[in-house]
């Protein structure tokens, strides 16, 4: 596994990774999704839902290389046995510990798409430092910052631009988060 | 004084416990005597949520355009065609 760490390359690193989990992890996805009498779009669905799991895992540096292929095969088959299989056969399987289908808020999925239209540059910089947890060096070379210390002030302001964004939101979508 | 940005650092850092003694001390007694302040706490980790929220969903993008890239691809074919035959055989 790449470590993630050259920034400059990122979104490449990401689709190459994602291209060698696909060809390496997902025949034996579709496969078992066959067998079981499922379609393509279900082992899709599951397989993208997993490769998500997968990645965070990875940033958490919980994974070794070893254990890829395996471990993105097992989440995928289980997801597929809870989204699809539970469903129609009522068998309780509810002892997986990946929360990947919490469902999103109507509301959410709105004040979402206004984020990624209206908040883009906060946004993405918020997703590089919580999500991926890149380095502030990184973070200030990618974003055009002169150094980690305008990077820091910089994320703050983000955070603050969208705690404030969604709080204002919240108040107009009547149904949001409760 | 402090600034906003400042104070956005701060509720960081009480959210996540990495205030000292002292200064956790001084943000309870703000907490206590600002209300304004206990709303912006709350909505900051609303504000958590949504970024992870919004980071799967950019992830799920970049996976979606991979995905298309290996099915419809020529340089993917027999990949494709491979997972493909699983379905269509039935």
């Amino acid at each position: 596994m790449p470590a993630i760490s050259n920034f400059e390359s990122l979104p490449a690193m990401r689709e190459e990774l994602f291209i060698a989990l696909y060809k390496k992890a997902f025949p034996a996805v579709a496969k078992y999704v066959s067998r079981m009498g499922g379609s393509f779009d279900e082992a899709k669905d599951v397989f993208h839902d997993a490769l998500v799991a997968y990645y965070e895992k990875m940033i958490e540096a919980k994974l070794t290389a070893d254990n890829d292929t395996a471990y993105l095969v097992g989440i995928a088959k289980n997801l597929w046995l809870k989204r699809y299989r539970a469903e129609s056969r009522q068998v309780p399987l509810d002892n997986f510990d990946i929360d990947m289908d919490e469902e999103e808020h109507p509301s959410e999925s709105r004040l979402l798409h206004f984020l990624e239209t209206a908040g883009k540059k906060c946004m993405e910089l918020l997703r590089g430092f919580y999500y991926d947890q890149l380095p502030l060096n990184d973070i200030a070379t990618q974003f055009g910052f002169s150094g980690v210390r305008s990077a820091t002030v910089q994320k703050y302001k983000c955070l603050e631009k969208v705690r404030e964004t969604i709080k204002e939101k919240a108040l107009t979508y009547d149904d949001f988060m409760e | 004084m402090m600034t906003s940005w400042n104070e956005t650092e701060q509720i960081e850092a009480h959210l996540t416990g990495r205030l000292d003694t002292g200064d956790s001390l001084v943000f309870e007694a703000r907490l206590l005597l600002e209300p304004e302040l206990g709303d912006k706490v709350l909505w900051q980790q609303k504000t958590y949520t949504i970024i992870q929220h919004y980071s799967r969903r950019q992830l799920k993008k970049e996976i979606e355009a991979v995905h298309q890239k290996l099915f419809t691809q020529p340089q993917h074919a027999s990949f494709s065609q491979k997972i493909r035959r699983l379905f269509t055989s039935k």
